[in-house]
C-alpha cells in the first residue's frame, strides 16, 4: 500500500518539525516574495522572472499557464529547489531557502518533492522498478524496502505488469506513469509537473491527469504547467505567467491562449 | 549513495553496453597483461643470468694471458704467451687460495667416436679444474692427480658434447675416441650447467694438461689460469697479491702495464645484474606506457559517457542526488572498468609469461610483485582517469542538465 500522507511524514522531517515548533498558524507550503531570475547570456541579461510573489498552501491543485518563453519553467525550477532566485525570497514550508546549502536542497528535493517532466526523463537501460526506486537510493533506504515501495508505487499507477520492462519497451503514457510512480515513491508533499502531457495523445493525457488528480485528492499538493486550458480549468487555482510576471488567473480562456496553442510543441 | 549502491549502479550500467565496456577495458587488459608478462620475463632474465654466472664458480678469479689496454696498444687477450705452468704453481703457494687450475686450450678439437664426430674446444688442465670452475661429475670420474702427473690420455666430456656424438653419458664412459687424430679414453661426463645458445658451458673436452702440452698445435703456453680463493670476501686482496707476484715473475717495470688481466666472478655478476636490471626497467617502462594509454582510453570513454548522460544527471539531481552521489557514481564506474580489466589482464599476463619467456629463451614465470605492481598501478590509473569526468558530472547545474538537448 502506498501511503500518500502529507506534510510531517513527507517533507524533510526536522525542517517540518522546526516549522511546527513556531506554533504560529501553519505557513504556506510555498511562498515567493518578489522573486526575480536573471540569466546572464554573455554580456546580455535575460530577465525570465521579474518580481513574483505568491503563496501556495498544502494540498492545493495549481495550474500555471502562460505563453511560451514567459518564465513558467524557470518558476517551476525555483519552486522545486533546482534553481535559486537572483533576487527576492523563496520560502519552503516557511524556511527561507537562501539559508539552505546545496546538499540540503538536494535532500529536500529527494524527500519533499516529486518532479514530472514533459519528456519523462527515465533512465534507459534500467527497469521501471529500478527507475522508480532511484530516489529511495539517494534517501538511503534499504534494498528490500526500496523494491517493495517501488513495486507499490508502480501498482498504484496501474503498471503492476510492467515492473521489469525497460522504458524503451513502454508507451509514452506508460512511461509518464512510471515517472509519476518515481515522483510519489518518496511520499512527497509536493508534485511539480512541467507539461506532463505535452508528449502524449489525448487518451494518455486523460489517464495521466486523472492519476495526478487522484493523488491530489489524497492530500498531495500539485503544481502543473500546462498549455491546455481544459486541463487548467480542472485545477482549483490558475496562475498566469506572462513576460516574467505572475497574475491570478481565472477559468475563462484568456486571449493569449490562442498564442499558446499556436506555439505548443 | 553508499559505495555499495554506486557499485551496483555501475555494474548495471556497464552490462547494458557490454561491447563498449569490453573495448574500454581492452586498453587496461593489454597494459596490465604486458606489465605482468614483461616483469616476469625481466626477472627471469635476471635470475637466469646470475645463476648461470654463479654456476661458473663464485670464488673464481680468472687470469687471462695478454695485457689489457696499455698506452693505446692492446694485445689480444689470451694470445700472448705470457702465462706458464710455473706461474700457476707459484700462485698456488700464495695464502688464501684453495686451488689453481692452469688451462691450456686448443680451440678446435675434432672428437671422433666410431662413426660419430663433433667439434668442440679442448682444455688441458688439472684435477683442480673441477673445484675452480665448479664442475660436478655425472658419470665416471674427473681428472685425477695421477692421470695429470703421468700424462695419461684420458678425457672428460661435457654433456652437450656427448649428446652431439649421439651417445648417452653411460655409453660414452670407457670408450676410446680420437681427438684431432690422437687416441684418448673417455673417463667421465660432467653434470649439465644449463643454459643454451652462445658459448654453451656444457660443450667441451678436458684432458690432463700434460697430455695436451706440445702434442697439439697451439698448445704451448697457458691461455688462462683459474684460481679458487678460500674466502670470496678477500678476493680483492688475493687478486692484488697475484698481480704483484706475476709482475715480479714477468719482470715488469713499474711503469709498464701488466701482460695479463684478471676478472673475478663478482665483477661479472654485478655487471650482469645491473645490465639485466636495466633491461627489466626498460620492459616495465614499455608496459607502463601501454597501461597509461589504456587509462587515457578510460578517461575518454568516461567523458563521452558524461556528455551522453547529461539529462540523466539532471534527472538524478532532481530526484535528490547530491554532487558527491553523482561524482561517486562515475568514479566507481571508471574504477570498476579498470579493475575488471586488471583482473583479466593479470590472468592473461600470467598465461603468456611462460610462452613469451620461451620465445626469448628465458625461464620466465609471473611474480607476485609484478602482479601486485600491475594491479596497484591499474587502480591508480582508474582513479585518475575517473576523477575528472566524475567531477564534471558532479558539478553540472541541474537546470542546465535538464534543459540539455
Ligand atoms: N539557462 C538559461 N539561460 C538563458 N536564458 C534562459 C535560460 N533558461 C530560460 N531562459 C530564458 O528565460 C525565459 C523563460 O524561459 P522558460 O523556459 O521559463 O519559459 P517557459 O514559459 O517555460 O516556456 P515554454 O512554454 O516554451 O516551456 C526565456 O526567454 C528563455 O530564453
Ligand atoms: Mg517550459
Amino acid at each position: 500500500m502506498v501511503v500518500l500522507s502529507v506534510a510531517p511524514a513527507a517533507a524533510d522531517s526536522d525542517l517540518v518539525d522546526s516549522v511546527a515548533e513556531q506554533s504560529a498558524p501553519q505557513p504556506p507550503l510555498l511562498e515567493g516574495r518578489g522573486l526575480t531570475r536573471v540569466f546572464q547570456m554573455g554580456d546580455a541579461e535575460v530577465a525570465a522572472l521579474r518580481g513574483i510573489s505568491f503563496k501556495i498552501e498544502l494540498g492545493e491543485n495549481v495550474a500555471i499557464i502562460g505563453p511560451s518563453g514567459s518564465g513558467k519553467s524557470t518558476l517551476l525550477h525555483i519552486l522545486g529547489l533546482l534553481d535559486r532566485p537572483t533576487d527576492g525570497q523563496y520560502l519552503f514550508a516557511g524556511v527561507d531557502t537562501d539559508d539552505l546549502d546545496d546538499d540540503r536542497l538536494a535532500s529536500l528535493r529527494n524527500r519533499a518533492i516529486g518532479f514530472i517532466f514533459q519528456s519523462f526523463n527515465l533512465v534507459s537501460g534500467e527497469s521501471a522498478l529500478d527507475n522508480v526506486a532511484a530516489p529511495l537510493v539517494y534517501a538511503g533506504v534499504k534494498r528490500k524496502e526500496r523494491s517493495d515501495r517501488a513495486r507499490d508505487a508502480l501498482v498504484r499507477v496501474g503498471l503492476a505488469d510492467r515492473l521489469h520492462h525497460d522504458p524503451s519497451q513502454l508507451s509514452g503514457g506508460q512511461r509518464q506513469r512510471v515517472a509519476i510512480a518515481r515522483a510519489l515513491v518518496t511520499r512527497p508533499a509536493l508534485i511539480l509537473a512541467d507539461e506532463p502531457t505535452g508528449n502524449l495523445d489525448s487518451h494518455s493525457s486523460g489517464e495521466v491527469f486523472s492519476l495526478l488528480e487522484e493523488l491530489q485528492a489524497e492530500g498531495l499538493t500539485l503544481v502543473t504547467i500546462t498549455h491546455d486550458q481544459r486541463i487548467a480549468n480542472r485545477a482549483t487555482r490558475i496562475l498566469r505567467v506572462e513576460d516574467g510576471l505572475l497574475t491570478e488567473g481565472d477559468r475563462e480562456a484568456p486571449a493569449y491562449l490562442d498564442h499558446a496553442e499556436r506555439t505548443r510543441p | 549513495m553508499s559505495y555499495a549502491e554506486a557499485l551496483r549502479l555501475a555494474l548495471r550500467r556497464l552490462r547494458t553496453n557490454p561491447l563498449r565496456t569490453f573495448l574500454t577495458t581492452l586498453g587496461v587488459i593489454i597494459g596490465v597483461g604486458s606489465l605482468v608478462a614483461l616483469i616476469g620475463v625481466g626477472q627471469g632474465t635476471q635470475t637466469a643470468l646470475t645463476s648461470r654466472i654463479a654456476g661458473l664458480g663464485t670464488n673464481l678469479l680468472s687470469i687471462t694471458a695478454g695485457g689489457s689496454v696499455s698506452g693505446g696498444i692492446r694485445g689480444a687477450a689470451g694470445t700472448a704467451s705470457t702465462l706458464t705452468i710455473a706461474d700457476a704453481n707459484a700462485i698456488a703457494k700464495l695464502p688464501g687460495i684453495s686451488a689453481v687450475a692452469p688451462e691450456m686450450s686448443v680451440s678446435s678439437a675434432v672428437i671422433v667416436d666410431g662413426r660419430q664426430n663433433t667439434t668442440t674446444s679442448m682444455t688441458g688442465t688439472t684435477a683442480a679444474e673441477a673445484l675452480v670452475r665448479n664442475y660436478q661429475i655425472q658419470t665416471g670420474t674427473f681428472l685425477t692427480d695421477l692421470a695429470v702427473s703421468k700424462g695419461l690420455r684420458v678425457a672428460i666430456l661435457g654433456p652437450t658434447t656427448v649428446a652431439n656424438l649421439n651417445l648417452s653419458p653411460a655409453e660414452v664412459v670407457g670408450t676410446n675416441v680420437t681427438i684431432n687424430g690422437i687416441p684418448f679414453t673417455v673417463i667421465g661426463v660432467t653434470q649439465p650447467k644449463g643454459g643454451s645458445g652462445f658459448s654453451n658451458p656444457d660443450d667441451f673436452v678436458f684432458t690432463p694438461i700434460s697430455a695436451v702440452q706440445s702434442r697439439f698445435t697451439g698448445a704451448a703456453s697457458l691461455r688462462t689460469i683459474g684460481v679458487s680463493v678460500t674466502d670470496p670476501n678477500k678476493i680483492d686482496v688475493v687478486s692484488s697479491e697475484i698481480t704483484s707476484l706475476l709482475r715480479l715473475r714477468h719482470q715488469l717495470a713499474s711503469s709498464t702495464s701488466s701482460d695479463f688481466s684478471m676478472a673475478s666472478q663478482n665483477q661479472l655478476l654485478s655487471v650482469a645484474s645491473s645490465t639485466s636490471a636495466t633491461l627489466k626497467n626498460f620492459l616495465i617502462g614499455i608496459a607502463a606506457i601501454a597501461l597509461l594509454v589504456g587509462g587515457i582510453g578510460i578517461a575518454n570513454t568516461m567523458l563521452v559517457s558524461v556528455r551522453e548522460r547529461v539529462r540523466e544527471i539532471g534527472t538524478r539531481k532532481a530526484i535528490g542526488a547530491r554532487r558527491r552521489d553523482i561524482g561517486r557514481q562515475f568514479l566507481v564506474e571508471a574504477i570498476i572498468v579498470t579493475l575488471g580489466g586488471a583482473v583479466i589482464g593479470v590472468l592473461i599476463g600470467m598465461a603468456v609469461t611462460g610462452p613469451v619467456g620461451n620465445a626469448v629463451s628465458v625461464p620466465a614465470k609471473p611474480s607476485l610483485a609484478g602482479i601486485g605492481l600491475a594491479f596497484g598501478s591499474a587502480l591508480v590509473v582508474g582513479v585518475v582517469a575517473g576523477y575528472w569526468p566524475a567531477r564534471q558530472a558532479a558539478r553540472l547545474d541541474p537546470v542546465e542538465a535538464l534543459r540539455y538537448e
